[in-house]
Formats: structure tokens, sequence, C-alpha cells
């Protein structure tokens, strides 16, 4: 690699370190302590770097698909005449309007996210609690069944007609947009309600906003890009049955959130599977079962993409699951586990987790699965765990206390006398590798 | 597309899948380095081979001409390295050696002929 970069003098020592140390020429070992640490990947919120570009795409996506529910669609033609009627042939002018009506629905749709945001500020501490999450979970379950044609979700009358009656000017197509989330509720409200809950559950504002902002933009773009090619409306698929198909698309989606919330419930196996068995009934229905059909071609090609991805999913998980190693070996705490851990002259390790915290799981499924993680906790280390899913047990409170542990998950490392190393502390997810920094570093030290 | 071909695309699919999750998890077997590996992996590379004896002749003329490069990971390095070595971290994939080309042009300096030493 360094060759191709053009260094000239490139040398490999194949035996490497083990040789030199064995010979007893100096070496060194790292100074104690993380100072000089690679930068551990900072977490600014619930979501960052990919992950959250990716969220907004999926988000994004989700707002050019509403466009297509029964609801949406049949109003693009309108609304694209009614700007082409009032800018007349400018087409300066049409954009400013379309510009209006995009950020009047962006108005709407970024309060209401704020709002689900700090108010789930107070509720992030509740969204912990079982019967919070299995209540989000049922009223997902209930929009996702409107979704399904079920039942229908209408608005009050006087709501409805004050927002489908008519202002003038730019300042009108600004009221329009801010409307359409009012008319197009039926529809797409599920789906905003849903992600309303999830938002409030994240707790950020700044989140919030981004989110909604995300979906009134995707749910605008469709309306902007025919208002630049208005003569080419009549191009578009005919609305019919095939919408039917996104509603129960959304449907799905809003299953699928349902699962992700009373997933820290179940414990991790019936997760996994829980997630997998959704998977794979939203690909057979929408993909296989539903046999909605439409007179253009990219909807079969969407269909059967869909019910494909589905199921690919499905395997995906199952698969990851089954071919998953074998984890950590942890022994229960119990009074004797910090005195036998000091008598054995190993350092220990010790593991506060619960069944429904998230990162304590990906602790559990990534970290503590690694295969030189493994290694090391069998030959080197005493391992602890303090499942602290249920409060209560005595010997637990009083470690809890004697650590000063604040939540889950916290893992507490002690050196081979017993004495906690503060600094090497974790209180959040942490990769293998910088796990396996901090296990060489109490091995080390004591 | 009807039914009988979305079937066997997504059947398709699902090996493909497996085939995926089952290379990405596979586990490893270290054989030990064979020697003539070691040495058509460095002609491949463009590189030479230096033996202990040698690199140690170097070190001990002078540890400044030389610039040596782990290249484990982090906690290997923490445990015990040579004196005077840097660490720069590469797993043995090629999105890593991609990820981090950039990277180590910076670690290894403007100095293109300096004696540089991987291990």
């Amino acid at each position: 690699m360094a060759v191709k970069l053009g260094y000239t003098n490139v040398y490999r020592d194949p035996l490497g370190y083990p040789e030199w140390h064995a010979r007893g020429l100096p070496v060194n070992s790292a100074p104690a302590g993380l100072a000089d640490m690679a930068p551990a990947a900072q977490k600014a919120g619930p979501l960052n770097g990919w992950a959250m570009i990716w969220t907004l795409l999926g988000i994004f996506a989700g707002g050019i698909a509403l466009n297509l529910t029964p609801c949406v669609y049949p109003l693009i033609p309108i609304t694209v005449s009614y700007f082409g009627g009032k800018s007349g042939s400018d087409q300066g002018r049409l954009y400013l309007h379309c510009a209006c009506y995009i950020g009047g629905l962006a108005v709407t749709n970024s309060i209401l996210g704020v709002t689900a945001a700090l108010t789930g500020g107070l509720m992030g501490a509740m969204l912990q609690n079982p019967v919070v999450l299995s209540s989000i979970a049922v009223i997902l379950i209930l929009l996702a069944t409107s979704l399904f044609g079920f039942w229908e979700l209408r608005l009050p009358y006087w709501l409805n007609r004050a927002a489908s009656r008519s202002y003038s000017g730019y300042f009108g197509s600004l009221f329009m947009g801010i409307t359409l989330g009012l008319v197009a509720a039926p529809c797409i409200g599920p789906f905003v309600l849903g992600l309303l809950t999830w938002v409030a559950g994240m707790g950020s504002p700044w989140l919030g906003f981004l989110i909604f902002l995300t979906l009134s933009l995707g749910l605008g773009l469709p309306l902007f890009v025919l208002a630049i090619f208005t003569g080419k409306l009549d191009k578009l698929p005919r609305s019919g049955e095939w919408m039917i198909w996104i509603r129960k698309l959304m449907g799905w989606v809003l299953v699928g959130m349902a699962a992700y919330f009373i997933r820290p419930l179940l414990p991790s196996a019936i997760g996994i599977f829980l997630m997998a068995a959704v998977f794979l009934a939203a690909g057979l229905h929408l993909g296989w079962i539903d046999l909605t059909t439409a007179g253009f071609r990219a909807f079969a090609w969407l269909k059967s993409s869909v019910g494909i991805a589905g199921v690919v999913m499905a395997v995906y998980l199952i698969g990851s699951f089954v071919i998953q190693g074998p984890g950590v070996k942890w022994q229960a705490y119990s009074d004797d586990s910090l005195p036998g851990a000091v008598r054995s002259g190993k350092p220990a390790i010790i593991d506060f987790s619960a069944a429904w915290c998230t990162p304590c799981r990906e602790l559990d499924e990534i970290t503590f699965h690694d295969s030189e993680v493994v290694k090391q906790a069998a030959r080197e280390f005493v391992m602890i765990k303090v499942d602290l899913t249920r409060r209560g047990n005595p010997a637990a409170e009083r470690l809890l206390s004697k650590f000063e542990v604040k939540g889950v998950p916290t893992v507490v490392f002690l050196n081979r006398k017993g004495q906690e190393r503060r600094d090497l502390r974790v209180v959040d997810y942490l990769p293998p590798d910088q796990f396996l920094v901090r296990m060489a570093e109490i091995r080390k030290g004591g | 597309m009807n039914t009988l071909q979305k079937t066997i695309l997504s059947s398709v699919a699902i090996c493909l899948t497996i085939g995926y999750l089952w290379y990405g998890n596979r586990t490893i077997t270290a054989n030990k380095a064979v020697w003539d590996n070691v040495r058509a992996e460095a002609i491949k590379g463009g590189y030479r081979l230096i033996s202990t004896e040698k690199l140690w002749q170097q070190y001990e003329a002078d540890p400044a001409t030389l610039l040596l490069v782990d290249t484990r990971q982090e906690w290997e390095y923490r445990t015990g390295h040579i004196q005077g070595a840097i660490n720069f971290p590469i797993e043995p994939t090629w999105l890593s050696r991609w990820r981090k080309k950039g990277e180590l042009a910076a670690v290894l300096g403007p100095d293109r002929n300096r004696l540089i030493v991987f291990y």
C-alpha cells in the first residue's frame, strides 16, 4: 500500500513483535491510561453519521411515497393547475408559488415535529417503561389497521372545511401548503402520527425538526418537478387500485415500528424472530398475496422488489442470528463473586445490564460475541453479569451503590486486587476493538 | 412479472443473502504463514522483507533513520510493541485498506525515501 503512495524503501518484518520480544530487544508498552487513545466515536445524539443520513433519506423517500396515497395523489394535478392558473405563463412566479406551498407544508410538519420532540423529552425516561412501550406498539398497530383498510380515520367536519377554503396570492399557496397536511390526514395521518411517536421517543427537538422538514421536502418534491414540467401532467399514471397497495405498504412500516418498540421487552432471540416475522409477512403480503395490479409496468416491478426485499431481510435477520458464534460466558453476581475474583488473581469485568436497554443489547450482540473478546474473557478474566431487568435483589442493590452505578449499561473494570479503574468504565455501546483496549489496560496494571 | 418469476428471483436473492452471511462470518483458520506465501505476497505488493537481525542492526545503528509501523490492532500495540514504533491499525480487508489510504500518507510523512518497516 505504501509502495503505491510512492515510498521507495518499504520493508515488512514478517516475524514482527513476537520474535523481537522473544530476543529481548527493546520494547515498550503504551503509557497507562486512555489519554492518548484514538478518539472514541463521539455519540452526539441518538442518531449520527451515516445512520442519520440513511434515516433522513428513508424519511425523504417516505415523503415522496406519501404522494401516492389516495388522498394526496388526486390533489397533485389540481394543485399544479391551480398554480398554473395563478401565475399565467410566467415560470418564475410558478416556482415561487411552489416554493411557498412547500414552505407551508414544512411549517406545519416542523411544528408538529418539534412539539413532539419537546414533550418527548419529558417522556424519554418513560420510554423505558414496559407499559408505555406496549401502549405505543398498540397505537401503532391500530393506525396500521387503518392503513390496511379495516377502518377510516376522519377529521372533524369544521376542520376539513376550514382547510379547503381558498385564499389568493402567494399567501394562498403558503396556506394551501399549511393545510395540505390536514386535508390529507386520513391517508398520511397514521404514518405521520407513527413518525411523531417515534420522534417523541428520541426527545431531540432539532432532530424532530429535521425529520419533519425532510418529510415535507419529500412530500413536496413531486409537485415541484411537475410544476417545472407542467406539460407532462398527462403522463402521470392514473390514480387507481394501486394506491391501496401503497397504503398497505405504509401500514407495514407502522407494524415494523411497533415491533421495534416492543422488542426490548422480549428475550433477544424472540425479538429477532419477531422482526423477521414482520419482514416476512410484509414481503409475502405486499409481493405475493396482495393481487393489486396497475396499468403501468413500473408498479409490478416495485411490488416484486418490495416483496423480495421483505423476504430477504427476514432471511438476513434469522441467518445472522443462527450464524452468530458463542458469546462470553458470564457468572451471575453473588456476594462471593468479587472476593472469588481476587482469590483467582484475575481482573474482573462487571456488566450491569437490563433486557430493555438497547445499548446493552448491542454490547451483548456485537462486543461480547467478538471472537477475540470471548477468547480473552475466558482465559484471563472473571466475567460477572448483574441483571437489573427486575430490581430488588439486595446483593445487586448493594453493588449498585458501592460502584455508584447510575444506569445501564455500565461496565466496570476491576484490577487483580479488586479495585476499580474508574477511567476505563463504559456507559454506552463500545465496539469490540475499543473494548479490547480496555481489557489490555486492566490486565497490564496491578 | 408473474408469480413464478418472482419466486425464482426471490430464491436467488435468499441464496445470495445466505452466501454473504456465510462468507462474512466464516471462521478464518489462521494458517501459519508459510514462508513462500509471505515472499509471494511481498513480490505482489512490491515491498521487501527484512529479518529480525537486519532490523535490529539498523535499529541499533540509528533508530532515527527508521520508521516502524505497527499495523496490529490498538489493544495489541498497547500490550507491547517495538520501542519507537507507531500504531496504524489496518485490518487485513480491502475495505480497511481502501479507507485508510489517505491517512497513511499523512502518517508516513513527506520523505518518500525514508526506510519504513511494517510489521
